[in-house]
């Protein structure tokens, strides 16, 4: 807790103590919430400090910050899921957030040999093998190429990884927080492959790091060609450090493991590498043993990100907000429906936003809640027509040791008292 | 950005003129810095107080000192690549604030030029890269425009001379020394292997000394770091064990690896001959050499197979039922009768303790 949000706390008490007070010595009798009503809400009867004494001058924070009484919403991890934070992941509050953009200080991480620290006078991006001219671009050279502005989300393979086996952790943060979603502004990378010429037998391009892991995929040059950028901006500023700063390839709608950071190096070749990223992991073993390579494409997913376990209904019956999130590597969210039992019955959600292709999707059910226990499920259907399957019709296709690539419905059980577990059902 | 270049160029040939008129003098200056002194500190031990110490303030980022507590200004001034040199600091002396418009410094200013000189005359005496240069006449000018080189507008910079065809003639042709330096990825097929060897005996060694500690002596892994032996015929097992013997479809990737990654934490501290000998090391620790004397090389390096090669297959997920299956979603009675709770995450407890206090411990 900062020195600041402690004060603050402290003046809150001070000010419940005084109204404590001031009730007792009125003679009042009656029982709390019932003389507040009557003499008023004190928060509103009383001059409170804020109205009273100025605020901070406007170079407090030349970089702001979220409100103190924010300090709750930030990046968590799961220390037994690794073997060292230097190679590990955190995730994304989803259950804090609302809209379709994440801000970038709670985008989730994921590196291999930590936030790799580049000076953009010191960064050089590289194209070489099969092409016409291998070539040298410095930031300032790639900041002379024209720019585009996508939005787009990313998504980690692994992301509700730890649920093929059942339900294991309680938050949605955990279960589905490998996912964020920015606006990048960024050069085609067909730009610069353009620019150092790929020979006909060009067939793949592998994009490289310069971090310590110095991360490699394989990328098939078509979607090279489609719709890559290699992208120096996120929601409008440099890119945080730790998502790749100065430099990152996006890969829109495709694993977050292909959207290199700290990209250095493009190397185009007539074959895939079969680098570490590519082979020992992101390969998805199935119940005979056999295991599916080069599944790239994230596929149609989507979760109720409140209520959830971390935001459990804390106002009772009544009136009450379902917020979600849906999204696909295919394209655009065509509707989410919502379950209140379950999945025996459906009924449509509103999309609210913006409707952007391989863009997380704002989704919202508003109703009555009666303050009985509930299944909440989500269903997404992708522009395509595919139908977000259940976990256990995932299972039935390709065993629990997938690790990645686990998009099936999600269940929440709200209890009568609002509390929210992640559970399985029938 | 832009108007402070400006201010900055603009004051360059007036600069130049006033040190030139003068022959600076270390003992005036230490005088004049007598001004400086209620706040700065220089010389042996010297710390930052009020503002920052001055002991090798040449070549040295504007706002770069850790742990003083610089205006924003200042330290944007040094993002924008002002280094301190004998042009910046006259600048900044003459009127402080004119040249970092926003810096805590309260101080307004050296009025006699030849006060300038001196005082940076003195600060040289502190300065270890240049003992003995102080008195001399220095070829500053060189030095200035190379760090403000950097954020030099793409107007004013070198004319632009593609050397080479692209359509916009932008970058520059790497030269094959660079190519080879970073260009270290070997392919299943040999191709990038460079040429090399080394033994079961040697990798030994070298795994015991470079790698053991995280992924055991025998491969076994370490805590959570990774097995990389072993778990053969394990992979249709509720929990399978995913080696380089049990599940790597190729020898390539482990070279690869190796070379670019490995040791975590010293990655590219191996030699070609050592990353040959550990990858012949983790062959036989995975039973596919069974000979200690056993030599890997970039001659037999395509005829080693490991033997889970063939059981990758392409990306048929589409083909499944659910997803073949592009019929309208069912919307009611879906599920025959009540649904029932098969599985709780509460039962297992294994989320992270989600108290207000420890979340707010991990930012930093």
């Amino acid at each position: 807790m900062s020195d600041k949000t402690k004060e603050t706390l402290d003046k809150t008490a001070a000010s419940r103590r005084r109204f404590l007070q001031a009730g007792l010595a009125g003679g009042a009798v009656l029982a709390g919430a019932s003389a507040a009503r009557a003499a008023g809400d004190p928060l509103i009867t009383e001059i409170q400090d804020w109205n009273r004494y100025l605020g901070d001058g406007v170079d407090a924070a030349p970089y702001g910050s979220p409100s103190e009484f924010e300090a709750h919403v930030v990046r968590r991890d799961v220390p037994w899921l690794t073997a060292d934070p230097v190679s590990s992941v955190n995730f994304t509050p989803l259950h804090e957030l609302d809209g379709i953009i994440t801000p970038n200080g709670l985008c989730f991480e994921r590196h291999h040999g930590g936030t790799a620290i580049i000076s953009p006078a010191e960064h050089r991006l590289m194209i070489n093998g099969l092409v016409d001219t291998p070539l040298v671009f410095t930031m300032q050279d790639l900041m002379r190429f024209p720019r585009e502005n996508r939005v787009y989300f990313l998504e980690c393979a692994a992301n509700s990884g730890m649920e093929w086996r059942g339900s294991q952790l309680n938050g949605c943060q955990f279960t589905h927080g490998m996912v964020h979603c920015v606006v990048y502004t960024g050069v085609p990378l067909k730009y610069l492959l353009e620019e150092a010429g790929v020979k006909t037998n060009g067939k793949w391009v592998l994009a490289e790091g310069a971090d310590a892991s110095a991360m490699t995929r394989s990328i098939p040059i078509e979607k090279a060609l489609d719709d890559c950028l290699v992208a120096f901006k996120m929601n409008g500023e440099a890119l945080r450090p730790e998502q790749g700063y100065p430099v990152r390839l996006v890969v829109p709608g495709w694993e977050g493991n292909m959207w290199v950071k700290w990209l250095r190096r493009l190397e185009i070749g007539d074959e895939p590498w079969a680098q570490r990223e590519e082979t020992s992991k992101y390969t998805d073993l199935l119940e005979d043993g056999k295991a599916r390579r080069h599944t790239w494409q994230m596929e149609v997913k989507s979760v109720i990100t409140s209520p959830s376990p971390q935001a459990p209904i804390a106002h009772g019956r009544g009136p009450t907000v379902i917020s979600g999130l849906a999204w696909s590597g295919g394209g655009r969210i065509k509707r989410v429906d919502v379950s209140l039992d379950g999945g025996r019955n459906w009924q449509e959600a509103r999309v609210d936003g913006p409707s952007l292709p391989k863009a997380l999707h704002r989704f919202y059910y508003d109703f009555n809640w009666d303050g009985s226990e509930l299944l909440l499920q989500s269903r997404a259907v992708d522009e395509d027509g595919y139908i977000q399957p259940t976990k256990n019709e995932l299972r039935a296709a390709r065993g629990s040791n997938s690790i990645y690539h686990n998009n099936g419905i999600q269940t929440w059980y709200v209890k009568a008292d609002g509390v929210v577990e992640n559970v399985e059902v029938s | 950005m832009l108007k402070f270049l400006k201010t900055g160029l603009l004051a360059t040939g007036f600069v130049a003129a006033a040190t030139a008129a003068y022959a600076a003098d270390v003992g005036e200056g230490e005088k004049v810095f007598r001004k400086c002194a209620a706040c700065h500190s220089v010389g042996e031990g010297a710390k930052s107080r009020v503002g920052p110490q001055l002991n090798d303030v040449f070549g040295r980022q504007a706002g770069e000192i850790d742990g003083f507590k610089y205006s924003a200004a200042m330290v944007a001034a040094g993002e924008a690549g002002v280094v301190w040199d004998e042009q910046t600091l006259t600048q900044f002396l003459v009127k402080p604030r004119d040249f970092v418009s926003g810096t805590k410094m309260a101080f307004a200013g050296l009025r006699k030029s030849a006060d300038v000189a001196n005082v940076i005359e003195y600060l040289k005496t502190f300065d270890s890269k240049m003992a003995g240069t102080v008195g001399q006449d220095e070829a500053s000018d060189e030095e200035v425009q190379t760090a403000m080189a950097d954020e030099t507008p793409p107007a004013v910079a070198q004319d632009h001379a593609p050397d080479h065809d692209g359509a916009f003639g932008l970058g520059r042709v790497a030269t094959e020394d660079e190519v080879a330096a970073w260009d270290i990825d070997v392919r299943p097929d040999g191709l990038g292997l460079p040429v090399g060897k080394g033994n079961v005996t040697d990798g030994e060694v070298l795994f015991t000394d470079n790698c053991a500690v995280c992924h055991g002596d025998f491969g076994e892994g370490v805590g959570r770091w990774p097995v990389l032996a072993g778990g053969q015929d394990t992979l249709t097992d509720s929990r399978p064990v995913k080696t380089i013997g049990s599940y790597w479809p190729y020898l390539s990737t482990v070279y690869d690896y190796v070379k670019r990654a490995m040791p975590f934490g010293n990655a590219r501290s191996l030699s070609d001959d050592d990353v040959y000998a550990i990858t012949a090391y983790l062959l036989y620790l995975n039973d596919v050499v069974d000979d200690e004397e056993f030599e890997l090389s970039n001659e037999n390096f395509t005829d080693m197979h490991l033997p889970n090669e063939g059981n990758f297959i392409p990306d048929d997920r589409l083909q499944e039922a659910h997803y073949a299956n592009k019929a309208e979603p069912c919307m009611t009675d879906c599920k025959p009768g009540p649904v029932e709770i098969t599985m709780r995450a509460q039962v297992l407890d294994v989320t992270p303790d989600s108290d207000d206090d420890s979340a707010g411990g991990q930012i930093d």
